[in-house]
């Protein structure tokens, strides 16, 4: 809200400079955003927080620095010399607790024209057009004392009575009603919106805009002043459901002052009677839901202990007292009342914050915690395991060349086309967003390979190649009514999984050292480190059927039976949707659920003596068809039932040459050790004759000369 | 006569210019069939008196060859490994074969040195869902449907009572639910708004963290969070607490610390007030205690939420937050 420094001071003697000033609002609560200076005057942005209605206005921030700063402060002239006597003319409120009071005032022969100057200046330093005395009036008094005011045209009201009532009230169940807004439109209204009425028709959406119809024109003589207090909750769904925000409606649902509205009416007749002449008529002020204010009990005690501070029972009054709290002192206690422009104060903490605001909150000392070591609840040690695992996870991930990407968490569903899910892919059962920003970011993610995609893109369109990202971050898939002992509330929400998910992408270009390995293993190796840093053994790699890898180079990640996720290059398909000028671009990729992953890594490591006794090292090249697999040597001489095999590992895989079409040779080392004596190399010679015999069975191969 | 061979030796161990003419000088002398093994060959015939004599003199002699061609070998192979070594010198400021380790996100890494700071002062890490009920994101925190408060978030909705979580909030809810006080945790995490510019992501990061016990006091949030802002940006960093509005707290404060671009004197970034916004708190509302079943005249405590890309950004002085989601590994690779 935009303040002028020289109208606050109608209200307040103030000696302080404006900046003091602005300081001491922010500094109780009113967060003075920003400071213009003008020629003769300087403007505050006041940021008000929604619970502080009663400071939407000038007068209302006065009577908050009166009590910071302990000078009276003083009401705008309402009072005027005499009434005209009474008009024939009804209020009838036909949903009470809808609207709790209405008050009126005619005026007659007024003369329609422009406002004084001054009026129209400080109007328009607070962001108000002007448009002709009487509608500046009304506006007037609503920057001055918040209350919102309207006026209608007399001679427009049918049958000389204004009628406050719903839709339903008015007129019965789901018949439809319009009214004709101020803006010219006409608006369906919902069944529950407060709506004003003359005799016949709606004539204006009560606190949110008036009618078109019946407003102010240049040629009006007579007028009906209304003054109101309207439910917060009722305001703020119509002007929800329109979409209609006016400075009428924002005050409104913040919640009005129910004893102001009296005044505010008397103030804006004064002012018109000033400034527009004509005869005030008697009020009508119909009141049906009187306020009484809410007794709260404030413990002495309960103040100092919540705060840490050491007032005076004293102290505690006169913070209370200067700001318009009823007070009844106890012995313990002391009983207040607030007063009707403090709807917000309901409870004890509530009058402690008010306690709080006036001592100063940087006049509170500071004090660390005398806590006590919290319980280690199973819950907690659960996650922080996860949790641990997680940053295990992340760091291998960072050590291996890769970079961490965050996206948002947002797809869309061009995105599960990309990749050609099936449409019976869990990862097609995603949430989706009422209200997205972009039509691109409709669902949360399923999986978070399109996001790293879009990087890769990002970044090759930047120049930058040699590409290896990783990103850990949620995906949201269906829902978790599949899970036991679930809250079913809860069971409505998505299954949250973290996964992580890597790219790399290298453009063949010219490099020093000229390393020619294929991106499959460069990324088979980044998931490998991380499963050697979670000390997991137990993982293997079986050919993947994902729609959008390419079928012969990817592979599922299982550690023992769970499949965990997924590896290898994108299909050629994918890429050739994707916007790249590179020739045939590899670009490979992985995606692990970490929640599984973790949940494998915290098995308890046991220690294994080492051996004191020499190895002793075989090298073998067989050759075999070349459609079989080369783990299947590495798993059958693990499988060998002997204890002395300590290691295996394939040093050489080759095709071409002297091997026959269709074959490759496969060179592998085993090493044997024994735990309790030195091996001899005859022994070791039969064991490894055998176990080579074994492997050739196995795999139908031969040895290789 | 042996002094002859002597002399001519010398000579000859001068001009000798390699291991190969040294090693032809030692055959000449003193190999098998060399000068000094065939003088000592014809020791025989002296007379037994004479022998001695003349075989040390003798032997002298081939002590002194051999000890002067061994050092001259020596001299000649230093030389000869200096050269090989020369010879096999490489371009050493040719860059090294490694692989690079990659870049943590700015946003994780400041997340990480936050929740470090917090986890030494006792607090545990606690999470809770990203698309979550009405309820817990609103109505148990003390914001009603139809609350004013509401407008302060702008909201993604999946269905009228399913949300993205619009704060870091209901996991105080969910956190405390599910345990008796006391309490003490933080909860980091993603948050969305439907708000997108300069200044604004649809989605972004915050931290939340809880206090729960007996005789928590408004002068021991103040304690933590001054402690955290001069363990996350310096000691002398000034802060000051503001009172402000949250539905959930009771009394609220809005925590500054003095500028730490311009050194609070008024500049760009802290729009010349000198102060930079950086933490929401408050005493934790007593309604919001009774929500979760906790009795609010026995237990009381502290809340409070920050925003990690906020702190990013005043940490790096990055001064657009759309960076952050971009991923140019330019921009990742500073960090």
């Amino acid at each position: 809200m935009r303040i002028s420094f020289e109208w606050l001071k109608d209200y307040i003697k103030l000696e302080a400079s404006p900046q003091e000033v602005s300081e001491r609002l922010t500094m109780i609560g009113h967060e003075v955003e920003a400071v213009e200076e003008l020629a003769d005057d300087i403007v505050m942005e006041v940021n008000v927080t929604p619970n502080r209605s009663d400071c939407l206005s000038i007068f209302g921030l006065a009577r908050e620095l009166s009590a910071s700063y302990g000078i009276p402060l003083k009401f705008p002239e309402h009072q005027f010399a005499a009434e005209s006597g009474q008009l024939d003319f009804n209020i009838d409120i036909l949903d009470p607790d809808l609207c709790n009071r209405y008050a009126g005032r005619i005026v007659k022969n007024v003369e329609i024209g422009p406002s004084p100057e001054w009026m129209k200046k400080r109007l328009e330093k607070c962001g108000i057009r002007s448009i002709n005395n009487i509608v500046d009036i009304t506006n007037y008094v609503l920057l001055e004392l918040g209350h919102p005011l309207h006026a209608f045209d007399l001679r427009t009201l049918k049958g000389n009575c204004i009628r406050i009532g719903t839709p339903k009230t008015v007129k019965g169940n789901g018949i439809a009603v319009k009214t004709k807004t101020l803006d010219g439109a006409e608006r369906p209204m919902h069944d529950d919106s407060l709506l004003i009425w003359d005799a016949e028709d709606s004539i204006a959406i009560a606190g949110v805009m008036g009618g078109l119809d019946t407003e102010v024109k240049s040629d009006t003589k007579d007028i009906f002043i209304e003054s109101a207090y309207f439910d917060p909750i009722s305001i703020r769904k119509t002007s929800k459901a329109l979409g209609l925000k006016t400075e009428s409606s924002y005050r409104f649902e913040r919640g009005s002052d129910i004893k102001m509205l009296k005044k505010a009416l008397d103030r804006a007749v004064f002012l018109m009677k000033k400034y527009g002449g004509g005869q005030i008529y008697g009020k009508i002020d119909i009141y049906p839901k009187i306020f009484y204010p809410p007794e709260i009990n404030l413990k002495y005690e309960k103040v100092n202990s919540f705060l840490g501070l050491k007032l005076s029972r004293e102290d505690v009054i006169k913070y209370l007292k200067c700001l318009g709290l009823e007070i009844e002192e106890m012995p313990d206690y002391v009983k207040v009342k607030p007063p009707s422009f403090r709807r917000d104060i309901r409870r004890d903490s509530d009058l402690i914050e008010e306690i709080a605001r006036m001592y100063g909150y940087d006049r509170i000392p500071i004090d660390l915690p005398k806590a006590s070591i919290c319980f280690d609840d199973p819950e907690n040690k659960t996650l922080t395991q996860r949790n641990k695992a997680k940053d295990a996870v992340r760091i291998s991930f960072l050590k291996n060349g890769c970079t961490e990407a965050v996206n948002f968490s947002f797809m869309g569903g061009e995105d599960l086309d990309l990749l050609m899910l099936a449409d019976g892919d869990e990862r097609r059962k995603a949430t989706k967003v009422m209200n997205p920003l972009r039509i691109e970011d409709s669902y949360m993610r399923t999986t978070l390979i399109p996001s790293l995609i879009k990087n890769i893109l990002h970044n090759i369109a930047h120049g930058n190649k040699d590409l290896r990202l990783f990103e850990i971050s949620k995906v949201f898939i269906g829902n978790k009514s599949f899970m036991e002992n679930i809250d079913p509330q809860d069971a409505k929400l998505p299954d949250e999984r973290l996964h992580i998910a890597a790219i790399c992408y290298t453009e063949k270009a010219k490099t020093l050292y000229g390393d020619t390995t294929h991106e499959f293993y460069l990324i088979k190796g980044i998931v490998e480190a991380e499963f050697k840093s979670l000390k997991i053994n137990n993982y293997s790699f079986k050919r993947s059927s994902e729609p959008f890898l390419h079928p012969g180079q990817s592979a599922d990640v299982f550690v023992s039976d769970t499949k965990i996720g997924f590896i290898g290059m994108l299909a050629p398909s994918v890429i050739s949707k994707l916007d790249m000028k590179a020739f045939k671009p590899q670009i490979a990729v992985a995606e692990l659920n970490l929640d599984t992953l973790t949940a494998c890594a915290s098995q308890a490591l046991v220690y294994v003596p080492l051996s004191r006794f020499p190895y002793i090292e075989r090298d073998t090249a067989v050759i075999l068809d070349s459609s079989v697999e080369s783990s299947l040597i590495i798993k059958l001489a693990r499988a060998y039932p002997s204890d002395l095999i300590e290691d295996a590992y394939i040093f050489d895989v080759y095709q071409g040459g002297s091997i026959s079409e269709g074959k490759k040779s496969i060179a592998f080392n085993i090493r044997y050790r024994a735990a309790d004596r030195t091996l001899k190399d005859e022994e070791v010679d039969i064991l490894h004759k055998s176990l080579v015999e074994f492997i050739l069975h196995q795999t139908k191969g031969l040895l290789r000369a | 006569m042996l002094e002859d061979i002597k002399e001519k030796f010398i000579e000859d161990l001068k001009s000798a210019q390699s291991l190969s003419d040294l090693n032809n000088l030692r055959v000449q002398y003193i190999g098998r069939k060399g000068i000094i093994t065939s003088q000592l060959k014809s020791l025989s015939s002296l007379s037994p008196a004479e022998r001695p004599l003349a075989g040390k003199i003798i032997n002298d002699i081939k002590l002194l060859i051999e000890n002067e061609i061994a050092s001259k070998e020596l001299i000649h192979k230093e030389a000869e490994l200096k050269n090989q070594l020369l010879s096999e010198y490489i371009d050493i400021t040719l860059p090294g074969k490694y692989t690079a380790p990659g870049c943590e996100h700015p946003l994780n890494k400041i997340l990480l040195e936050v929740i470090d700071i917090f986890v030494r002062m006792g607090f545990s890490v606690e999470e809770g869902p990203e698309v979550e009920l009405d309820f817990y994101n609103f109505e148990a925190l003390n914001i009603p449907k139809e609350h004013p408060a509401r407008d302060m978030q702008d909201t993604f909705y999946v269905s009228d009572d399913i949300v993205l979580r619009t704060h870091t909030s209901p996991v105080q809810i969910r956190g405390m639910k599910k345990r008796k006080p006391p309490v003490r945790f933080i909860a980091p995490g993603k948050v969305y708004r439907c708000d997108a510019d300069i200044s604004h992501t649809p989605m972004f990061h915050q931290l939340e963290g809880l206090m729960v016990d007996k005789d928590v006091t408004f002068s021991n949030l103040k304690g933590v969070l001054i402690t955290f802002i001069h363990l996350m940006f310096g000691h002398e960093t000034p802060v000051r607490f503001r009172p402000s509005f949250f539905p959930f707290t009771e009394p609220s404060a809005e925590v500054d610390m003095g500028c730490i671009l311009c050194n609070s004197v008024g500049c760009r970034v802290c729009k010349g007030s000198g102060w930079l916004e950086i933490l929401g708190a408050g005493m934790v509302h007593p309604v919001v205690l009774e929500n979760v079943g906790y009795d609010p005249e026995q237990y009381n405590g502290f809340a409070f939420g920050m925003g990690i890309e906020r702190i990013a950004m005043l940490k790096y002085q990055i001064d657009d937050i759309r960076l952050f989601y971009e991923n140019d590994i330019r921009f990742l690779r500073q960090f």
